[in-house]
């Protein structure tokens, strides 16, 4: 365990010491933020039309704009799920194929450390900047609950938030472990951002390719697709299915870097 | 007893054999020149041992454990120098001295202490606090020793520890080795045959995979001045 902390340790120290984290944080802030003034600019409109032709004549769809946390909030955090695609492999990139070209994946082998402590110490840092990058973000929710008001109290319905949050999370942390199994497969970084990217982004929009597939793999590719798996978290609901979908997506991608990790060894 | 013990070790690169059919042993406390041309197989043979990779065929015993069986009983008797030294531009000395002791499990209430005695031995406690990154090639040089020496290891492989040093810190680092004899057993990998012959009581010499020279220094290069060199280049010429 202590070999796995200091191996997640030494990651974040190199995060956070070289550009790599800093460009990332302002890249999430500043794209947040795009979305956060685009969707409080829409919001106001919405309400502004509404004072003058009232609710009832708006139709089901202007619903989401009666409260802050489904009309803004809700809204800069789906942002948030796309800008993640982006963010995560530019910082899983670097995970293995930076100690293969700094040759100090040597100094990892010829230390009595496992390969399994290997690839859990290098992923746990990964998480734990991809949490700080998330961390970013919460400045929106707090300056809407600052500056908002709400006729039911709060401004912000804090338990849809945080469930939102715990959903971004899940999908940094998947696509994290993706990108630590393709960084371990090749030797250039702009490879494994390139091709964890792409397999994050197909999956982001299986659901347009399941519309147009015959059955059954459009229920496969349905049950799969991101949407899918994620609507209800993002709706508020807690949903377990995602977290069983998920977490063993992550727990495959581990096995198959630890076992992409030890079969460096005999080449 | 024996610290190593390599019997028939073979590696083949795809239809390239780097070495071929190796056996040697290494008592405890010796200190080896591993020599032989670029491209012998030296340090083929030295990532093998320490565990870096495995052989084709063969086995390497490092202090009776097989490297292969149980290779974290093998690692922690080893201290390694690879032939780049394996530093992370980004963190201080401190702080990879300290990643690397976590690495070896050193007694936590020991890393502090551990870290001076290492950084005083190589002579770069004045530099803790500069990052490896802007390290110049001595100190990166004398920071992947000091790296070898945490824990205090029984072995140290040692991957021509002097490349790219001016001669003064050839000098020191070859006096920080032979200050290594009866504590630690050392394996010296080096084409300089000079530094051999002022620190290694015994020399091992491989050419094209195989062993050509194995024995006392004084066996190896006889009495007169150039001994070495004119055997080291008779063994391994063509």
């Amino acid at each position: 365990m202590r070999t796995v902390l200091a191996i997640a340790r030494k990651e974040l120290i190199v995060y956070l010491t070289t550009p790599w984290a800093w460009v990332v944080f302002t890249f999430m802030a500043f794209l947040s933020s795009f979305f956060f003034v685009g969707s409080i600019g829409q919001f106001m409109q919405m309400h502004e039309y509404a004072a003058q032709v009232g609710w009832e004549r708006l139709g089901p769809e202007a619903a989401q704009y009666r409260n802050l946390t489904d009309g803004v909030a809700l809204n800069v955090l789906g942002s948030d799920l796309v800008v993640v695609l982006f963010v995560a492999p530019f910082l899983s990139m670097r995970l293995f194929a930076e100690e293969r070209r700094q040759k100090t994946f040597e100094l990892l082998m010829t230390t009595p450390v496992r390969a399994s402590e290997i690839v859990l110490g290098k992923y746990l840092g990964g998480v734990g900047i991809m949490t700080c990058t998330l961390v970013v973000t919460f400045f929106y929710p707090l300056l809407l609950t600052r500056l908002g008001s709400s006729e039911s109290g709060s401004a912000l319905e804090w338990s849809t938030i945080g469930l939102s949050y715990v959903a971004l999370l899940l999908w940094g942390s998947t696509v994290m472990a993706l990108g630590l199994f393709i960084s371990s497969l090749t030797e250039s970084q702009m490879v494994a951002a390139m091709v964890s990217f792409v397999i994050a982004l197909v999956w982001m929009m299986l659901k347009f390719v399941a519309s147009n597939a015959d059955e059954p793999f459009r229920t496969v590719l349905n049950y799969i697709s991101f949407d899918t798996q994620f609507q209800n978290l993002l709706r508020g609901v807690l949903d377990l299915k995602p977290f069983a979908f998920f977490l063993s997506f992550i727990a495959t991608c581990l096995l198959l870097t630890h076992r992409s990790v030890e079969a460096q060894r005999w080449t | 007893m024996a610290m190593i013990e390599v019997s028939n070790l073979t590696k083949k690169y795809r239809d390239r054999t780097a070495i071929d059919g190796l056996s040697f042993s290494i008592p405890d406390g010796e200190i080896v020149g591993f020599l032989g041309p670029n491209g012998a197989g030296k340090s083929t043979t030295m990532k093998i041992v320490t565990g870096f990779m495995p052989a084709t065929v063969g086995s390497a015993k490092v202090a009776g454990f097989d490297v292969f069986e149980e290779p974290l009983q093998a690692k922690r008797r080893i201290g390694y120098l690879p032939e780049t030294p394996p530093l992370y531009p980004e963190l201080t000395v401190r702080g990879y001295l300290r990643f690397v002791a976590d690495l070896k499990s050193v007694d936590r209430k020991k890393v502090a202490s551990e870290i001076e005695r290492v950084a005083a031995a190589t002579g770069i406690t004045g530099e803790l606090e500069r990052l490896c990154g802007v390290l110049s090639k001595g100190y990166r040089q004398r920071v992947g020793i000091a790296q070898a020496l945490l824990g205090d290891p029984p072995l140290l492989i040692l991957d021509e520890p002097t490349e790219g040093l001016d001669p003064r810190q050839r000098h020191e680092v070859l006096d920080l080795i032979k200050s290594f004899a009866g504590k630690h057993t050392v394996v010296l990998s080096t084409h300089i045959l000079s530094e051999v012959k002022a620190v290694c009581r015994r020399v091992l010499i491989i050419h094209r995979g195989k062993i050509v020279a194995d024995g006392a220094m004084s066996e190896v290069a006889g009495t007169s001045e150039n001994g070495l060199d004119e055997k080291f280049i008779s063994l391994t010429a063509d």
